[in-house]
């Protein structure tokens, strides 16, 4: 395997269902070997990207191609690809073995074989003592875990994954996130997994293609998604930020200001083209991470502005402050996360304070 | 949607099939039948042959002539009567297997249905036998001294028959009305007990206007099922006891006009439309999926 | 526990008259099955089998059983079999299933006389001859609605995603058809049959006007009921109300449980 050479390609891929445009112009490359989150709120597309992929709905336009060919008309049982179903899908009439050797049986491949493939599979989800169970006599992780293992035996090119942990309880969700990490390290198989729950693609993936309306609107690292978001959509969609719109100033080597209610704030442009070449007074928005605000000392120049902390909530490790910032009539709200410490906070509600924050740690999205 | 594999010729050919019975089956079986029986309606008889030419004459005859009409009208009436019957008594009956808990419930459901699965020619035999003047309801009657003497006022009459019909027919009017009364959530007469009704109140305004769908499925089902019948009354009814159904019957058996007996079959079958109609409009329960 | 409300007294008492009455007929022939009645009187001193032993010896009824029997095995095949393709057909939008639909239900909802007599007039038009094959085509018209209706309602309760699933894991259409569609209707299957078994037992309508000279055990009976019976019926009666509770008690467990079953899946 290896991450750099392209499983699959999506190119301009449209789809509808009748007259209703449910996937505008899809451009997507899944590497081999990866785990790909596919990020977006409900109704985004998310599962019919994966329904395209897996054959079990036809193009309107575009295509995709495995390995370089076009595999857009392959029927659904051709293609080297397994699901794990939302609702998993198992077969209620057959046992758990039933149900994971089903795609070996289909294949018309020796009883034997199959056997001893399912009970490897088992133990790969660690269910070997279910063997004989029916679904209905396992609980929501166990069947989880039969798709999984389901999916698995046919060694598939592509495993494609919708929801699949959305019904399980927190702390199982948990655990299944880390299982199913585990094992796609273990077999090595690229992974497309489909969530809405943007902590649960942070945690898990290799790369994240965050989606909305049907349009793909960023596809990166999470540390690139966290950290250099391309759109408004992104910058909020991912992770507690602060947004604070404005107007452009010029281009200042790696850096640019950006004119502001809260004044001028200077951020990083480093690695983002687009940035450096967007022409001057073009609308923007300043945007920091909570962590990446801090109260100001005497050294600190650039950035800074002041506000009245209105709200403070203790959050385990770390404390929240929601602060408004800026002159009354364009106040921001803004909030800012610092480590809590045992002797209490250093902060207090209704307390002005000076804030700043370094201009490597802001970054700029245009609107 | 999902598209089978391989596209072998033989699985495409029984898909094929498959479609042109899907069409054909209830075409040829159902609807040719009836449309045939519909154009029967507007031929004549002559001399016991059928003509095969248009008439209206038919429908001019059950119009005009006097004895139609006044049967028709009786049978209705009577089918009416049974519904009625049969749903005053199905009613409690139902409601009570909804207090019942669990298990009980659906055991005592069952035992009220299965006599509906028991021979239909035995059970008008037998209840005729106990309407006679020799059975069970007579001497029952005489016992308890409402009579003086054994009455044939229950046989081989009208009221035999209407005795009759309810009593075949009242499982059909159980099921419906027990199905509605068992999807009124309990959460919502709990709702009216906290808020200070009585349990009569909450009978009246919660229960019953939520059941009312049902029971009008229930009236419906008892009302089609009676007016088809020609069985029971020719076997309970007597020579008094004459219902629209024997009447078409008989001009296929006796009569052999067949053509008429078609043109009384649109009329009958007009009847039963309208009253699915009705049924299906006001069984459709409002608002109970809460 | 307080004591039952008054309200409740008055709805079990009117419950147990219902029962009573719906039971009385069938009590009148099991009671006289086992003992002699004259002029009304059950004589309860000597009970005998001897009604068994003279159904045993009745020809002619144990032959229109069998009629009965066979007419209803070709009605359940047939009926299951086209029932069950309908069904599969219908599932999932297609073109004009709302009115085919209304089709295969009319002759469940029309009198059995209108479905009768147009059939009787059918067959004479097509030259079709009346006999058994008439009234299994008449008993499976009758019932077909039954068994599309039991196999579509399994089939709508099943989830989509399952077949999806073994096209997914490589499987071609008859295999999933065989493996995944059939067995998870296989007992909305037997269930259908039941019924349909159960109803074409006692159909005497449409029998009557379409049966040639063999004819069904209803249709026998009702010849004979004219004359009034022999004891011996009686026996047939207990025999067949027996059968009847037993297939009713086999038709609900093929139908309701499994289904509990999937929606726990
Ligand atoms: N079979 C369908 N017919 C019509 N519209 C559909 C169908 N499936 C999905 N859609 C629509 O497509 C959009 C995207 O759906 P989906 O891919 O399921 O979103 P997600 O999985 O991200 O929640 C939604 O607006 C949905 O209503
Ligand atoms: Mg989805």
């Amino acid at each position: 395997m290896n991450q750099n050479i392209d499983l699959l390609t999506l190119r301009s891929v449209s789809k509808s269902y009748g007259t209703v445009p449910v996937l505008h112009d899809i451009d997507l490359s899944i590497r081999d070997g990866e785990f790909l989150t596919v990020l977006g709120p409900s109704g985004s597309g998310k599962t019919t990207v994966l329904r395209l992929i897996g054959g079990l709905e036809p193009l309107t336009a575009g295509e995709i191609r495995l390995d370089g060919q076009d595999i857009s008309r392959m029927p659904i049982n051709k293609r080297p690809f397994n699901t794990v179903f939302q609702d998993y899908a198992l077969f209620p009439h057959m046992t758990v073995s039933g149900n994971v050797g089903y795609g070996l049986s289909v294949r018309h491949i020796k009883r034997k074989e199959i056997a001893s493939r399912v009970s490897q599979a088992l133990e790969l989800v660690q269910l070997g003592r279910f063997a004989e169970r029916f679904p209905a006599q396992l609980s929501g992780g166990q069947r989880q875990r039969v798709a999984l293992a389901r999916a698995l035996i046919c060694q598939p090119r592509l495993i494609l994954l919708d929801e699949p942990l959305a019904a399980l309880d927190l702390e199982l969700r948990r655990q299944m996130q880390e299982f199913l990490k585990s094992i796609q390290r273990e077999i090595k198989t690229t992974f497309l997994f489909v969530t809405h729950d943007q902590e649960e693609a942070i945690g898990m993936a290799d790369r994240i293609c965050v989606m909305q309306a049907g349009h793909i609107r960023q596809l990166g690292t999470p540390h690139e998604l966290y950290y250099k978001p391309n759109c408004e959509f992104v910058a909020r969609f991912f992770g507690e930020n602060n947004l604070v719109a404005g107007k452009l100033g010029p281009v200042q080597g790696e850096q640019r200001p950006i004119e502001t209610a809260l004044g001028r704030l200077v951020c990083s442009i480093c690695d983002q083209p687009h940035l450096k070449t967007a022409p001057d007074g073009v609308s923007a928005f300043a945007a920091f991470r909570p962590e990446a605000l801090h109260l100001a000392d005497a050294k600190d120049g650039a950035n800074r502005f002041s506000g009245t902390i209105t709200d403070l909530a203790f959050a385990g490790s770390s404390t929240v402050a929601t602060i408004m910032a800026g002159a009354n009539d364009a106040a921001q709200r803004l909030r800012l996360r610092m480590p809590s410490r045992i002797d209490g906070s250093a902060l207090k509600s209704g307390e002005m304070v000076s804030l700043c924050f370094a201009p490597h740690e802001g970054h700029l999205v245009l609107a | 949607m999902s598209r089978a594999g391989s596209t072998h010729s033989a699985e495409g050919r029984l898909s094929q099939l498959v479609t042109v019975l899907a069409f054909a089956l209830p075409v040829i079986f159902v609807l040719v039948p009836l449309a045939i029986f519909l154009v029967y309606s507007f031929f004549g008889v002559d001399q016991g042959t059928i003509v095969y030419a248009p008439t209206l004459s038919n429908y001019v005859r059950f119009f005009t002539d006097p004895i139609f009409l006044p049967v028709f009208w009786n049978t209705i009436v009577l089918c009416v009567s049974v519904a009625v019957i049969c749903i005053l008594l199905a009613y409690p009956a139902a409601y009570f297997l909804t207090t019942l808990k669990g298990r009980w419930r659906y055991a005592l459901l069952m035992l009220l249905l299965v006599p509906l699965l028991m021979s239909y020619v035995i059970k008008i035999y037998a209840i005729r036998s106990i309407l006679g003047l020799n059975g069970f309801l007579n001497k029952a009657l005489v016992a308890l001294g409402i009579l003086d003497q054994p009455s044939t006022l229950f046989v081989f009459n009208m009221n035999a028959i209407l005795l009759t019909l309810s009593l075949l027919l009242i499982p059909f009017a159980i099921l419906p009305i027990f199905l509605s009364l068992e999807r009124i959530p309990q959460t919502l007469l709990r709702a009216s007990d906290d808020l200070g009704a009585s349990s009569l109140q909450t009978f009246l305004r919660i229960t019953l206007p939520l059941s009312l769908p049902g029971v009008a499925s229930a009236a419906s089902f008892v009302f089609v099922l009676a007016i088809g019948d020609f069985l029971t009354p020719q076997m309970v009814g007597g020579i008094s006891g004459f219902t629209f159904g024997r009447i078409l019957y008989s001009q296929f058996g006796t009569a052999y006009n067949w053509p008429f007996g078609a043109a009384l079959s649109v009329a009958l079958a007009i009847v039963v439309i309208c009253a699915i109609l009705v049924g299906e409009r006001f069984g459709r329960s409002r608002g109970t999926s809460v | 526990m307080s004591a039952p409300r008054p309200s409740t007294i008055f709805l079990a008492a009117i419950t147990a008259l219902v029962a009573v009455l719906l039971y009385s007929p069938l009590f009148v022939p099991i009671v006289s099955s086992f003992f002699t009645i004259s002029h009304g009187n059950v004589d309860w001193s000597s009970p005998t089998l001897s009604t068994y032993v003279a159904l045993a010896g009745n020809h002619e009824i144990l032959a229109a059983l069998r009629t009965t029997l066979i007419v209803g095995l070709c009605t359940v095949v047939l009926s299951v079999v086209s029932g069950t393709l309908l069904a599969l057909y219908y599932h999932g939008r297609r073109f004009g299933r709302s009115y085919l639909q209304f089709i295969i239900f009319l002759p469940f909802l029309m009198p059995p006389i209108i479905s009768g007599l147009a059939l009787l007039i059918f067959f004479r038009e097509i030259g079709l001859e009346r006999s058994l094959l008439t009234v299994v085509i008449g008993h499976t018209v009758f019932v077909l609605a039954i068994v599309y209706r039991t196999v579509l309602m399994r089939l709508q309760s099943m989830s989509r995603t399952l077949v999806e699933a073994s096209y997914d894991l490589g499987a071609t259409g008859w295999q999933t058809f065989w493996r995944i569609i059939l067995p998870n209707l296989s007992s909305a299957m037997v269930g259908g049959a039941i019924l349909a078994f159960a109803l074409s037992f006692d159909e005497t309508m449409i029998t009557i006007l379409v049966t040639g000279t063999q004819s069904t055990l209803p249709v026998r009976l009702w010849a004979m009921m004219r004359l009034g019976f022999s004891p011996d019926i009686n026996a047939l009666v207990a025999l067949i109300l027996m059968f009847t509770v037993l297939l009713c008690v086999l038709a609900a467990r093929f139908l309701i449980p499994r289904q509990m079953a999937t929606e726990r899946t």
